[in-house]
């Protein structure tokens, strides 16, 4: 898909879903961020299918956990604070990807894999971290953040980069 | 992909439309998602303000004085529990870090000096208590030194007031009775020793020295257990007749704690300390003469409660135990153990099981108290069995204790309905208690009230929870376990021997 091509209805519908995901990031983030202790330890442990063993030793080594759970939390935040702003948003759309895949694939949402702490659902193979994953690849591909968001200001300055007009 | 778009996209701008500044349109659109953090903070505030609201009833706030003497505070011995009641200490206001000593310098020493300096700057993203704790950290934040003898530190840190001591058990004995003599108070881990003649001394020490010795049973400070002690058991008797107790510390597997090769102490250290490895050193609880065994490590906090809750001492013990999972070629010390005391209480005798073995976590630990009226169900866990209390449907009612607020409404409960149920119910089977909760919860860690308790004794506004001689009685009850299970036969308690 090429940058520009879309009518104005579908930008803005798509800049909307990319605040909505933007916002519940920096709430994932924050939450995290406010409790008192929070840890991946738990998320990381129950992991199941094939990278479990992975995610297991993760969770066992104290010091590289301590490290996940600070790029977990201020991972999560600033990926949600770019997205709702708009800014760098190709990058922030990347990262979220790569955190919802991590997501994912910690806790797969396959037949047969039961879970004690709450997942994001599961409709046989395809679950809510699914969805918003495959959302994050249309704002990543549509580039929203130069329609409506920092971006459109920080190219306009660079002045390198065509803005995305509404059609 | 992106390559390629970008290539058209120049060649686009070369071509027709060229660069363009920006305008008005370009901004407005631009910042048109900025307000959408504006509602994420105005919502954010709303289910901030909702929870604090809920903590807040749960338990008052505590009022900071306002003439507060600095105490200038050491840490002795800084492994994993040294590393906790550091994290409580923080959170505590007028103290002040001067040093950390751990022989472990390449590693525990740096750690922990580390992140009390690296604290002062990133906890007050984290901490409930932020302008508090933020204050007294700036103060001490570049102030901590590490040392790795606790002599040396001793001879020169001499505005320390105050010791806290987490060290491996056989090493509290010695440590206690040279900062209590070096004129320094002192907060010491349980087990107060791993020797009975060990814990004398400390008594002795600190009725010589006329400082303050505070023993680690956390439990005595813990508000839910006050409450308990004073409000439930001792006015308003909700238990009636204690006849038996049970608790237990059901833990899982244990792994060896590790080592990694780049931070090994040097071997004439690790003998000079008392340690014949890095392995050893690492996991000391497994050893005779190092530690006491799981029955010391966790089951002296709650057989402490036992003590404390029946107002005696027992007067004799069975106990079983042994190496049923470990190996005995790695571990000494049992890792099971059931035991079971006698108590002749005022009101009469009492039965309390104790076990403690290593399978896995489940169950938890908790400590319950059955009575002719109720049952208590205790634990330090906020988890966990954090409170619960049980009336005997015959016992006289409670409300008005649920009135003044010592325990909750009882919980309601579901009515089985006969059709919709395919078990039948034996005629015989007493109806079920009413189940109500102990309405107090601790929002610090759990160290933190104790640490209070001995820094307001340090400044004479409060008299310690655990002194010497109750950490004594405590370790003359635990390590009398040990003995029994060698002994294979009921051992009786004299009065003489809790005291010191």
């Amino acid at each position: 898909m090429q940058d520009g091509t879309l009518a104005r209805w579908p930008m803005i519908t798509i800049t909307l879903m990319r605040v909505v995901i933007g916002w519940h990031f920096l709430y994932e983030g924050i939450a995290k961020l406010t409790a008192p202790s929070w840890s991946a330890a738990g998320y990381l442990k129950q992991a199941r299918g094939p990278f479990a063993s992975l995610f297991k030793q993760l969770a066992s080594e104290p010091d590289r956990l301590a490290n996940i759970d600070v790029i977990t939390m201020w991972g999560l935040t600033l990926v949600g604070l770019l997205l709702v702003l708009g800014l760098f948003t190709r990058l922030a759309s990347v990262v979220g990807i790569g955190f919802i895949l991590l997501f994912y694939f910690a806790t797969p949402p396959f037949v047969g894999y039961f879970y004690a702490l709450p997942t994001e659902g599961s409709y046989l193979i395809v679950n809510k971290n699914l969805v918003e994953l495959c959302a994050l690849l249309v704002v990543l591909v549509t580039g929203s953040g130069r329609f409506a968001g920092l971006d459109r200001i920080v190219h306009g300055l660079l002045a390198r980069r065509r803005r995305i007009p509404a059609r | 992909m992106a390559g390629e778009d970008e290539k058209q996209e120049r060649k686009a701008q070369a071509g027709a439309e060229g660069p363009r500044k920006l305008d008005r349109r370009d901004v407005l659109m631009g910042l048109s998602t900025v307000p959408a953090l504006g509602l994420f903070g105005y919502a954010w505030r709303r289910h901030h303000q909702h929870q604090q609201a809920r903590l807040d009833a749960a338990v008052a706030p505590p009022v900071a004085p306002a003439d507060l003497q600095v105490i200038n505070v050491a840490l002795l011995g800084a492994g994993a529990q040294g590393q906790v009641l550091a994290d409580a200490m923080l959170r505590i206001s007028g103290l002040r870090f001067r040093a950390v000593c751990d022989i472990w310098s390449e590693y525990n020493q740096k750690r922990v000096v580390n992140s009390l300096r690296r604290r002062a700057v990133c906890d007050i993203w984290s901490e409930y208590n932020q302008k508090r704790v933020v204050n007294s950290l700036r103060r001490f934040k570049h102030e901590v030194s590490g040392y790795e003898d606790y002599r040396e530190m001793l001879d020169k840190e001499k505005e320390l007031d105050a010791v806290v001591i987490a060290t491996p058990d056989f090493w509290h004995a010695q440590q206690t009775v040279d900062c209590l003599e070096a004129g320094k108070h002192v907060y010491c881990e349980k087990e107060m020793s791993n020797t009975l003649e060990g814990a004398r001394r400390m008594v002795t020490a600190a009725r010589q020295t006329g400082k303050l010795l505070q023993i680690g049973h956390q439990r005595r400070s813990n508000p839910r257990y006050l409450h308990c002690y004073e409000k439930l058991l001792g006015e308003a008797k909700l238990l009636g007749r204690i006849v038996t107790v049970n608790g237990q510390w059901n833990r899982a597997v244990a792994p060896d704690l590790g080592a990694p090769a780049r931070y090994a102490i040097p071997a004439a250290r690790l003998e000079q300390y008392g340690f014949k490895d890095m392995h050893q050193f690492r996991n000391w609880r497994w050893y005779k003469g190092l530690g006491g065994g799981p029955i010391v490590d966790l089951g002296s906090h709650q057989i402490d409660i036992y003590n404390w809750f029946l107002g005696v001492a027992p007067s004799h013990v069975v106990a079983s135990g042994g190496l049923l999972y470990h190996d005995p070629k790695t571990h000494e010390w049992y890792d099971t153990v059931m035991c079971v005391y006698d108590y002749d209480t005022p009101e009469g005798p009492v039965k309390a099981l104790y076990q403690t073995q290593t399978t896995n976590g489940s169950q938890g630990y908790f400590e319950n108290f059955m009575g002719d009226q109720g049952t208590l169900l205790i634990s330090e866990s906020e988890l966990n069995y954090a409170g619960r209390l049980y009336r005997d449907p015959n016992a006289p009612a409670w409300d008005i204790w649920v009135q003044k607020g010592y325990v909750t409404a009882p919980k309601l409960q579901e009515v089985r309905q006969q059709e919709d149920s395919v078990t039948v119910v034996d005629v015989r089977e007493s109806v079920s208690p009413d189940q109500h909760n102990v309405p107090i919860v601790l929002r610090d860690p759990y160290h933190q009230p104790h640490l209070q308790n001995f820094f307001d004794a340090v400044r004479g506004r409060a008299t310690l929870n655990c002194p010497p001689e109750v950490g004594y009685e405590s370790a003359v009850t635990v390590l009398k376990v040990n003995e029994a299970i060698e002994a294979r036969s009921r051992l009786s308690f004299s009065p003489e021997d809790f005291r010191a």
